[in-house]
């Protein structure tokens, strides 16, 4: 009986108080509660949605803002795993990186976006740093742990195997840490996303954040909330992508 | 191809840490494994067995003395010195299909042989009774078949030495005695020089030619006794042989018993 209802329970019920909140929300525009300028109603902005799908003005900004999260988050994840990877494998890497990251990986990152425009101006250079420098270390700091983590069973196998150094790190470190890899890389996306955002809000000529802004300022805000329900269906989307990739790459995850 | 292991009056010293004394692990034991032999290495809980074979593994450097393997003091893994670890999942490959893993050990032959390589593997995994077994993962075999595969993938490694610390302790009794018998067909196939690590008396007696009977700390080589029960063994006559149950009674006393012939206490 309980079991039952656990089987529908979070994906049904989680769908209940998004719902709730929208029927009020359209019931308090309907009865004029909320100033409809400031606040348009679910159906407006579903309709200032449609619209934008339509007239095909959605591709652009939405291409802008993927490409530009695709290049920061698909630079950081190789670049924080390998990192990660030479500190947790080489005692002179980490004493000569660990220094630094733990100087850098503490700072609020858009507090850089100032220092950022002075060396790389405004545009794409800026923005792909701070999405890259954002995400960067919740990949670092997760496979470090990951590999500094294993089985010290796995590395003795390796080498009474009479695996080389490189082909241990390929074959069996890379792949036996994947899990925390990609546990970081959860976080990062999360992170990153929020960075590109930032990023086309201060820096961008496009992009969904870059649109946000824009028709906030120009004070078209059923257009405004639109832009927002398609980030956050990107977000879901991208989401949802990174889970299957996941189930896929690590089948093994609690098993062994 | 088999070679000839020996411990040349080894010591294992760990440093204590703090206000800890350094606890002394070995002191001075000097044992060897000739070519093709089968030895065994009884000792109680804790007193430090693993580290005898880690040394031999080269995973580990003894403090005085050295390992000598066929005349050359060891110092790194050795080719040809095979682990067969306790904690077989963690040691197998949990992204790697069966047969991958079985491969791992020759997979940087050249390319033209792989085909050849994959068919011996395959066959190895028979050997060990997983045929069939080639696609399936680590995780979703039962505890004794995943041992069977870390034989299988030692088989493949061509293991002049192979060392074995408590391999059958975490199966249940029945499959212990199933991996035994395996252990000890391979063993006659292919001739390697074994070393078996255990706390199971009838094990060492069943398996080995020789047993090397260890004392309580720091631990020091208290008798080496030769087994002389015919081969092929049996996991019935050989067990119920008076001679085999002579050699429990005695080993097990040894293993009780303090240097003074006493039964020390707890």
């Amino acid at each position: 009986m309980s079991r039952r209802r656990d089987r529908i329970g979070p994906g049904l019920l989680g769908l209940v108080s998004p719902i709730v909140v929208l029927c009020i929300w359209e019931l308090a525009s309907r009865l004029g509660w909320t100033n409809p300028v400031l606040l348009p109603s679910p159906s407006q902005v579903i309709a200032a949605l449609f619209a934008l799908m339509a007239s095909g003005a959605i591709v652009s900004p939405l291409v802008h803002t993927v490409g530009l999260f695709a290049v920061g988050y698909g630079l950081a994840v190789p670049i924080g795993t390998g990192i990660g990877i030479a500190m947790a494998t080489s005692r002179t890497l980490y004493g000569l990186l660990e220094p630094l990251v733990e100087i850098v990986r503490p700072i609020p990152k858009p507090a850089l976006v100032p220092v950022l425009f002075l060396f790389l101006g405004i545009g794409k250079a800026t923005m792909i740093t701070l999405v890259v420098l954002a995400a960067v270390f919740p990949v670092l700091i997760s496979t470090f742990q990951g590999v500094r983590g294993l089985d010290p069973v796995l590395l003795e196998t390796a080498r009474t195997l009479q695996v080389s150094r490189a082909r241990t790190i390929v074959s069996v470190i890379l792949p036996a840490s994947l899990p925390m890899v990609l546990a970081g890389m959860r976080v990062a996306l999360g992170i990153g996303l929020v960075l590109v955002i930032l990023a086309e809000m201060l820096a961008g000529e496009d992009g969904i954040g870059f649109r946000i802004l824009d028709l906030e300022r120009s004070f078209q805000i059923r257009d405004m909330f639109a832009w927002i329900v398609v980030l956050v269906a990107l977000g879901g989307v991208l989401t949802k992508l990174f889970d299957i990739a996941e189930r896929r790459l690590v089948p093994w995850r609690g098993r062994s | 191809m088999s070679q000839r292991l020996g411990f040349d009056r080894v010591s294992k010293v760990f440093e204590g840490t703090g206000d800890d004394a350094d606890f002394v692990a070995f002191d001075d034991i000097t044992l060897e494994a000739a070519p093709s032999e089968f030895l065994a290495v009884v000792g109680p809980s804790g007193c430090g067995k693993s580290t005898l074979l880690r040394m031999a593994a080269g995973l580990m450097d003894p403090t005085r003395g050295q390992i000598v393997l066929d005349g050359r003091p060891v110092v790194e893994p050795p080719p040809g010195v095979i682990y067969l670890f306790q904690q077989y999942a963690k040691s197998l490959f949990a992204w790697r299909t069966v047969i991958d893993n079985v491969m791992f050990p020759v997979e940087s032959a050249p390319r033209a042989r792989r085909g050849e390589l994959r068919a011996q593997c395959r066959d190895y995994l028979r050997q060990v009774g997983l045929g069939g077994f080639e696609d399936k993962y680590p995780w979703q075999l039962s505890g004794g078949m995943q041992q069977r595969v870390a034989i299988a993938r030692a088989l493949a490694a061509d293991p002049q030495v192979l060392l074995l610390d408590e391999p059958f302790s975490a199966v249940d009794a029945l499959t212990r005695m199933e991996l035994q018998t395996l252990v000890l067909q391979l063993w006659e196939r292919r001739k390697f020089t074994a070393i078996l690590v255990t706390h199971d008396v009838e094990e060492a007696i069943f398996l080995a030619d020789r047993i090397a009977v260890l004392g309580a700390r720091p631990t020091s080589l208290r008798e080496v006794i030769d087994v002389g029960l015919p081969r092929p063994r049996d996991q019935f006559a050989t067990r119920e042989d008076p001679r085999f149950l002579k050699l429990r009674h005695h080993i097990t006393t040894t293993l009780l018993t303090g240097n003074d012939g006493h039964v020390a206490s707890a």
